[in-house]
């Protein structure tokens, strides 16, 4: 049990292996606790995995490598942690545990969806660990079929719709990534043909090396493929639609985990390995962000229905993942990642509310709901406040570091005071500061919507308040949240070396290419 | 016992001031969280929360005087700070830690007392409430939060208590949350402030881009340096920034200069503390239990704004060190402007709690224009003097609705001075106080004089402005002191004196708001010979050289003045009713009364732009864009396109062999004729 190789394995492979136990347990409602047993196998395995870990590395742990194809393209079996990823396996872990708690509410075919959801464990998990290009599509290929059906089955009215839209969006990603990684090999192949991998470790030293136009088109590929999935202005409307539809823990775990696969991609392998791209069209990016929190959250204020505020709040937040990448700046990267998991908490919590309240009033609709649940269900109450303060960046609270490093990374950024894009970068921050602002307008509006004022007559004894496992999932992620929000340097000093370690590589890229220009001026001078 | 040794570790763990009222607070909401709402009606289990909440806040304020004695005993302890590393990487670095200097002590012994004092009354005020329990946890939430502000070390921590003690008052304005009035009140106050942080914020934000370079390896941000250490403050960090040109003195938009920053940062304030145009939640957020008014909306937290504008003092002045610049005379005439509309307002209101509250707006008003013109130490003692007896106002106004079971319309009070005599004379101290009463001087009458005389000194626009609220200012305070405890009762219960629990708070701050002036902010040179000299309490808190001034006795003689002709229309009106203007004024509806009655109109301004300007264009633009222009015309049309090219080619799936032949024929000679073109 020491090898830390080891666990990473089992870890990966335990929720494959749920997937396929589960059908067959004898009955539907076996199904929850052999789904619960496993998801808190992998917990155990993935804390044993941090306590063998050594955040002063900023490369790979744990690595296993197995060759798997070797000719006419090498493809292998290559995974491993750094702490970026080990961060987000321990959230991806903990997250599929609450679902598998908050899944309560599921009565039909348990042992088909509690399958699926480890299928999905499984693909995101592979995703946080894979050290192989071709292997890492693969598993975030995956990740739509456990996902297209289980909103496809177990959703609301319109699943099918919905489903769909998901599939389509997130395939046509897949589509475009794919091209970008082919057109990427063959560019390398073309420069040095020793070069031509896909193991993800070399990439990130040999892609940077590709000219600046060749960097910038494969780039956009992938780029394209993750702001899909992040989702990002102009391609996100599946994200509303998926959500109102997923049932809770799905839901919970769609924004928790499949969107940072989507910041995850963004940061790893479109920062780490195309850095021009950034250098080229940061001030873009960054743009791009800012218009994403104050879209998501303007689109919030004139939402009816509650889940499709919460997920309008997420393309919002995630907008501040784009801010930071496009700002190219240490402290704000090091804030996205914060961001990508303190997102992954609060979205958690605030679907998981969203689905408390749904099972007791069979409406999200705000009007029907009327205001005054805090009447008779003051503990969850609490658990919205705590939910919606962490939302809104309440200091003391997770989702306030990530805000306010992000913001003051991007101000402080190198392009905040370059000559040519500074007023821009810096007009686009002052945008992206209104959505402090929105955000508190609509995520205080939707409490004082739900729980505020007078009671309707229609709930008059008919509600009750937090069951003892809502208070346990609701407990958890609260404590996460509180503590995190708190003493960020708890998370941090797990992650940081990598955030430092990718920005590096961006400066250090943006420096060359500037040289060169720099150069090249001279030289055209001179002729 | 109070051994050198002693006061210096009273110093050196003054965070506990802090830790403790936030762990009462937590203890009690988490024991209510784990077991269930019906804990909190159990009867030992209030006893509890009473205990922890107000044992917490007792130590505080032991530890809070022990502090202060201490700094006053040893000055060379005044400054003493420490920092913990909170976000961390490699070029960037946030702190956050406790700070121990005479300006922050005095406000520790100002927040501790009058936070113990409320949360002893609130035993009384709140026995009957089914939420007893956790009006305590959150008292003390609020009090760990103003302690954590005024203990900041720098600006970011500031900014984050800054939004803790906010998100206090949103949780005790809508502490009553199934009333209507309280949860629109307490929505508000949380956006309004958001208005003033979103300005805040981004002042932050522009003064570290100007100043990056230069926080060596200390604590950005940092108020004062590290004791010992020269570099890492504001003051000098501002100055290296001026001479390198990071920093320009000039107002200029969306660029680093220094005014604009200073301006930014002073919308923070600016909502917290209820200056025009951001003062709308403050009346409103009378919603809340009495309590917390006096605590939260009248002592502390709302006079967060004017500590942080002392704190961040050299941000506002001119390069030069100087008090005449653009910052401070936008503070001066922020501050002006409210104080005159806020009384104004005061004049015609109903509520007790509301006028009272309105005049908190105005008297804040006086504190900012102390500081914008450079009564750096008359403002800071405004603050204080203000907080004992607008706290004991509120408190007695709490006492008198709790006298009266809930009623709040002062039309239907009166006559109180028997049955609630030490209500009555509590409160009619404290009325005295704030409209200047000169003989003999209560706590009010210096700390507003000595606004009074520097600001005319700076602009008689000014001095005459704060003279005429003088007037108004006694007016409305006389108007409500005999319209509540004098002539005949015109409501309908029995009124009674409240129990000692309640009392006792009361007289125990009218004590300050009696002497407190005379102690601290009196000095006899510079009161009756003329010559610049310091009061002791200023020279106290300034941080940078002996605080000194004058005091003008034709502005003591004019504001006075003011102030007796105010209380005398008011004795005249409302006492001996010698003048009649209820039938001219109130009947009449005039344009003015209007005008005071609907608070200057800005609710209806506010309201209307949200309601019918931003949310109507959010949700038109949102429909276009998303819901019609992506979903409906890209994405569906893109699938509609889909469907009706494959229902076009579909007849092209016939099955017969010939037509395939034709088929392939046909390209083939295409790309013959093409590639036949392309060659020649």
């Amino acid at each position: 049990m020491t090898d830390p190789a080891l666990i990473l394995n089992v870890l990966l492979f335990l929720p494959l292996i749920a997937s396929f136990v589960i059908p067959f347990v004898p009955e539907d409602k076996d199904a929850r606790g052999v789904a619960l047993f496993f998801s808190g196998a992998m917990v155990v395995f993935s804390l044993f995995l941090w306590s063998g870990f050594d955040p002063r590395i900023a490369g790979m742990q744990a690595t296993t490598y197995i060759n798997w194809i070797s000719t006419p393209v090498k493809v292998d079996y290559h995974i491993g942690v750094d702490g970026l990823s080990l961060s987000l396996v321990l959230l991806t872990t903990i997250v599929t545990l609450l679902a598998v708690l908050a899944s309560y509410s599921i009565e039909k075919r348990g042992k088909l969806y509690y399958s699926f959801l480890m299928l999905l464990t499984f693909s995101v998990i592979g995703v946080f660990v894979s050290c192989n290009l071709l292997q890492f599509f693969v598993l975030y290929e995956l990740e739509l079929v456990p996902m297209y059906f289980l909103i496809a089955i177990w959703g609301g009215p319109r699943r099918g719709y919905a489903a769909m839209k998901f599939l389509l969006y997130t395939f046509f990603g897949g589509v475009l990534m794919f091209a970008g990684l082919l057109y990427m090999y063959m560019q390398l192949m073309a420069m040095d043909p020793a070069s031509a991998t896909f193991d993800m470790t070399l990439l990130a030293s040999y892609a940077s090396k590709l000219p600046v136009n060749v960097q910038c088109l494969a780039c956009l590929g992938f780029f394209l493929a993750f702001i899909i999935k992040l989702p990002s202005v102009p391609f996100h409307t599946w994200l509303p639609d998926a959500h109102v539809e997923a049932p809770t823990p799905i839901s919970m775990m769609l924004a928790a985990l499949l969107l940072k696969m989507g910041s995850y991609g963004l940061v790893r392998i479109c920062m780490g390995f195309f850095p021009a791209f950034f250098a080229e069209y940061g001030p873009w990016i960054l743009a791009l962000g800012a218009i994403n929190i104050v879209w998501g959250a303007m689109a919030c204020l004139v939402q009816e229905d509650m889940k499709k505020i919460i997920a309008f709040s997420s393309v919002s937040h995630m907008g501040f993942i784009l801010l930071a990448v496009g700002s190219l700046s240490n402290a704000a990267i090091n804030g996205a990642i914060f961001q990508m998991l303190s997102h992954g908490l609060v979205s958690a919590l605030l679907f998981f509310m969203v689905g408390t309240v749904y099972i007791r009033c069979h409406t999200r609709m705000l009007k029907e709901i009327g205001g005054g649940l805090a009447n008779q269900m003051p503990i969850l109450f609490y658990f919205w406040m705590v939910g919606t303060m962490a939302n809104l960046g309440l200091p003391a609270l997770s989702g306030f570091v990530g805000e306010v490093s992000v913001f003051y990374g991007a101000f402080t950024s190198p392009m905040a005071l370059s000559a040519s894009h500074g007023s821009w970068t810096r007009g686009w921050t002052y945008f992206a500061c209104l959505g402090v602002l929105l955000t508190a307008g609509y995520m205080l509006w939707l409490l004082k919507r739900l729980f505020y004022g007078p009671e309707m007559e229609k709930w008059k004894g008919h509600l009750y308040d937090a069951t003892r496992t809502e208070r346990l999932v609701a407990a958890s992620l609260s404590v996460m949240i509180l503590a995190f929000g708190v003493y960020p340097m708890w998370l941090m000093s797990m992650y940081s070396k990598v955030g430092d370690r990718i920005t590096h590589s961006v400066m250090e890229k943006i420096q060359i290419s500037q040289k060169e220009k720099a150069e090249t001026a001279k030289i055209s001078l001179n002729k | 016992m109070l051994t050198p040794e002693f006061l210096k570790s009273c110093v050196e763990n003054a965070w506990m001031i802090v830790a403790l009222p936030f762990f009462a607070g937590f203890a009690i909401i988490t024991s209510f969280l784990l077991t269930g709402p019906k804990l909190g009606a159990k009867r030992w289990f209030k006893t509890l929360a009473m205990c922890l909440s107000v044992g917490a806040v007792a130590v505080g304020f032991l530890h809070s005087l022990s502090i202060l004695y201490a700094l006053i005993m040893q000055p060379a302890l005044s400054g003493y700070q420490q920092n913990f590393d909170w976000f961390v990487c490699e070029n960037f670095k946030l702190s956050v830690g406790f700070l121990v200097d005479n300006l922050c002590a005095s406000m520790l012994v100002v927040v501790t007392t009058i936070s113990l004092l409320v949360q002893i009354y609130t035993h009384g005020y709140m026995r009957e409430d089914p939420g007893y329990a956790r009006f305590y946890s959150y008292l003390s939430l609020f009090t760990g939060s103003m302690l954590g502000l005024v203990v900041s070390t720098n600006l970011f921590e500031m900014y984050g208590f800054w939004e803790l003690v906010g998100v206090c008052s949103y949780l005790l304005i809508g502490f009553w949350f199934y009333k209507n009035s309280a949860a629109a009140a307490c929505l508000k106050a949380f956006v309004v402030n958001r208005v003033g942080d979103f300005g805040f914020l981004i002042g932050i934000l522009l003064l570290y881009l100007a100043t990056k370079d230069y926080w060596g390896g200390g604590t950005i941000l940092a108020f004062l340096p590290q004791l010992g250490t020269t570099g890492a403050d504001m003051a000098s960090v501002l100055q290296m920034a001026l001479q390198d040109h990071r920093l320009t003195p000039e107002l200029a938009f969306l660029a680093t200069s220094m005014p604009l920053i200073a301006i930014l940062i002073f919308m923070g304030p600016m909502a917290k503390s209820a200056q025009a145009p951001l003062h709308i939640w403050l009346p409103d957020a009378m919603e809340g239990p009495t309590p917390i008014s006096a605590l939260i909306h009248a002592a502390t937290m709302v006079a967060a704004g004017v500590y942080l504008v002392a704190r961040a003092y050299p941000i506002f002045l001119a390069p030069d060190g100087s008090t005449n610049s653009i910052a401070l005379s936008v503070v001066a005439a922020v501050g002006a402007f409210t104080a005159f509309m806020a009384a104004t307002i005061a004049l015609t209101q109903f509520d007790i709690k509301r006028v009272l509250a309105w005049s908190t707006c105005s008297q804040l008003g006086y504190m900012f224009v102390g500081l914008g013109v450079g009564a750096y130490g008359a403002g800071m003692f405004h603050l204080f003097t203000h907080a004992f007896f607008k706290a004991m106002l509120f408190l007695c106004s709490g006492a008198v609705i709790h006298g009266l079971h809930h009623e709040q319309d002062i039309r239907r009070m009166g006559g109180l001075w028997k049955p609630m005599n030490i209500t009555g004379w509590c409160f009619l101290i404290g009325t005295a106080s704030i409209a200047g009463w000169p003989l003999p001087p209560l706590s009010g009458f210096f700390s507003k004089d000595e606004i009074v005389s520097a600001a005319w000194h700076q602009s008689p626009l000014l001095g005459g402005i704060l003279i005429l609220t003088a007037g108004l200012t006694a007016f409305y305070m006389f108007r409500l002191f005999f319209l509540v405890f004098t002539g005949e009762y015109r409501g309908n219960t029995k009124a009674h004196e409240v129990p000692v629990v309640m009392w006792a708070p009361l007289v125990a701050l009218a004590v300050p708001s009696c002497v407190a002036g005379f102690m601290l902010g009196f000095n006899k040179s510079s009161f009756f010979e003329n010559t610049p000299a310091a009061n002791p309490f200023g020279s106290f808190i300034y941080w940078a050289h002996p605080h000194q001034e004058v005091v003008d006795w034709t502005m003591v003689i004019a504001s006075s003045t003011a102030g007796l002709i105010g209380v005398g229309i008011a004795y005249l009106m409302y006492y001996a009713r010698t003048i009649n203007f209820h039938k001219d004024i109130v009947e009449k509806q005039g344009p003015l009364y209007l005008f005071s009655l609907n608070k200057w109109y800005w609710d209806e301004l506010y309201l209307g732009l949200v309601n019918k300007v931003f949310l109507p264009i959010f949700d038109k633009t949102w429909k276009t864009l998303d819901s019609i222009f992506v979903d409906q015309i890209l994405v569906n049309g893109a699938s509609i396109v889909t469907l009706a090219t494959g229902e076009v080619l579909k007849y092209t799936q016939t099955g017969k062999g010939q037509y395939y032949a034709l088929v392939i024929f046909f390209w083939v000679a295409v790309i013959a004729w093409l590639a036949f073109l392309t060659t020649t």
